[in-house]
């Protein structure tokens, strides 16, 4: 599973975080920070990174068909 | 527009006095006949389930809100202009410029005078212990966002009377409605000479609007209502949400005493407080292209009606959907809308409502109901209108 994030779109909810903290997280200025990037969720934090996606307020994540 | 001959209609008034009393068994119902259902009395599809009102939400370019996100047509026109009410680039436009001051980031600063706003209101309401739950759901609301809009001090009295009238013209066009248009008007002709007059404090949001019109980077006639898209969603709502928490600790003293033990659960408590009682009813969009939900085919130029109370206490979604439990995770519920509209001012609205939580759990033992509490009369806003109560101190 691989995830786009859209940081013109986050606001630093910080709820995708609370869902996945091994998945995301937010640097100082309080933007998302997805700590896979370019590369895959690995398959432990699967369940975890999906959650991350479906509470994203403002839909900020989305999960890459591929 | 004649609807679909295979869609269920339900026929009551899910805007009549008693229904807006006591909304749930009428959604249980929607929900029963199906995830898209005809209401004849207001010529709209009711989306009573939580799947079809968050992929409905999502879907921004089909469900769209430049045509109002109301149920009738005069208010639909009338308040074109606002952030809630736009699309695409116009709306991203809007978003970026009224969002900036409300994301956590930016309230960061703010945080620790809220918390200690909120201590004082829970001291004070202490020191009578016998109050309305809602004058204590009221305060900090009132203390906070004026200040953040930079709205001047005179009117402020009326701001939450203007919340109301604005909300209720965005029902079906009821007597309700019809009676709130006038102070609807009257909250559009204040911030227009607020506007005017530059009378907003110095640094506030508002100030900034108009610093961005100075740079000819917004119109200046765009000002006005969005002065109007920070104001009036702010205050009603999140009195609401502080003022149903009071009520839901104070019926089901299990929970409160699970948040006295782990103050840890205040967050997602603010997220079941939300779902358990979503303050703001139901908004609706209009198809811009013939489509489908569900498999219900929907013509362009139908309108339909996302009830986020509903979707909230949607059993396909939630275990128990109507137990009161702050262990469940409630992040996901749909309280504050999702996606592009989702709310600008969850952040603050977090904000204030744990302050409060945070406030009462360290000094409050008990909230123990002394009589019955009573719902005000809103065509989109759920909100207790009088909660008598007793704060034991801990
Ligand atoms: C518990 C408190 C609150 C609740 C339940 C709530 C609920 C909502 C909901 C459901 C929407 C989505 C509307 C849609 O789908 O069309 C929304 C949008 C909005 N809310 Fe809130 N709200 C709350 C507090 C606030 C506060 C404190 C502010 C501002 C200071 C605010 C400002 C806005 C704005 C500007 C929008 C429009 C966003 C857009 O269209 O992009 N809200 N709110
Ligand atoms: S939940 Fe969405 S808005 Fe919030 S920090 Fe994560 S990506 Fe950003």
């Amino acid at each position: 599973m691989r995830i786009s994030v859209d940081h013109a779109r986050c606001e630093g909810h910080g709820l995708c975080a609370g869902q996945a903290p091994d998945v995301f997280d937010l640097d100082d200025d309080a933007q998302v920070v997805y700590l896979f990037e370019g590369g895959t969720v690995p398959p432990e934090h699967l369940a975890a990174a999906r959650a991350a996606v479906n509470v994203c307020p403002v839909a900020a994540l989305r999960e890459l068909q591929h | 527009m004649p609807r679909h001959p295979d869609v269920p209609a339900y026929v009551p008034d899910i805007y009549s006095a008693q229904s807006i009393l006591d909304p749930y068994p009428h959604y249980a119902e929607l929900r029963q006949l199906g995830p898209v259902v005809w209401l004849p009395k207001h010529g709209v599809y009711a989306l009573p389930r939580y799947a079809e009102c968050k992929a409905v939400l999502l879907d921004d370019k089909t469900f769209t809100s430049g045509e109002g996100v109301g149920l009738n047509p005069v208010t639909n026109r009338l308040s074109r202009g606002t952030t809630l009410n736009s699309d695409g680039e116009d709306h991203a436009g809007r978003r970026a410029l009224v969002a900036h001051r409300l994301t956590p980031r930016a309230l960061r600063t703010m945080t620790e005078a809220v918390e200690r706003q909120a201590a004082e209101i829970v001291d004070a309401a202490l020191a009578r212990r016998d109050v309305d739950g809602v004058d204590i759901a009221e305060a900090l609301p009132t203390a906070v966002v004026p200040d953040l809009v930079g709205w001047p001090q005179e009117h402020r009295k009326n701001l939450l009377s203007w919340g109301a009238a604005t909300f209720d013209v965005l029902g079906p066009l009821n007597g309700r409605a019809a009676a709130a248009t006038l102070r609807g008007l009257g909250v559009m002709r204040f911030a227009r000479g607020v506007v005017r007059r530059r009378s907003v404090l110095p640094g506030s949001m508002g100030d900034d609007l108009l610093g961005a019109a100075d740079e000819g980077r917004i119109a200046r006639s765009e000002c006005p209502a969005l002065m109007i898209d920070y104001l009036v969603p702010s205050l009603d709502t999140t009195l609401s949400a502080i003022a149903s928490a009071l009520h839901l600790f104070a019926t089901h003293p299990g929970q409160w005493q699970l948040l006295k033990d782990d103050p840890g659960l205040i967050p997602n408590a603010v997220n079941e407080v939300v779902r358990y009682e979503s303050p703001l009813r139901a908004f609706s969009r209009k198809v811009a292209k013939d489509t489908e939900v569900a498999g219900t085919a929907l013509r362009a130029g139908s309108r339909v009606l996302v009830l986020y109370a509903s979707a909230n206490r949607d059993a396909l979604e939630w275990e128990d959907p109507d137990t009161f439990d702050i262990r469940r995770d409630a992040s996901r519920q749909l309280g504050f809308g999702r996606g592009t509209h989702g709310c600008a001012g969850q952040g603050l609205a977090r904000l204030e409502i744990q302050s409060m939580l945070r406030a009462l759990v360290a000094r409050v033992e008990k909230i123990v109901p002394t009589g019955e509490p009573e719902w005000g009369l809103n065509n989109i806003i759920r909100r207790l209108q009088r909660l008598p109560l007793e704060l034991v101190p801990a």
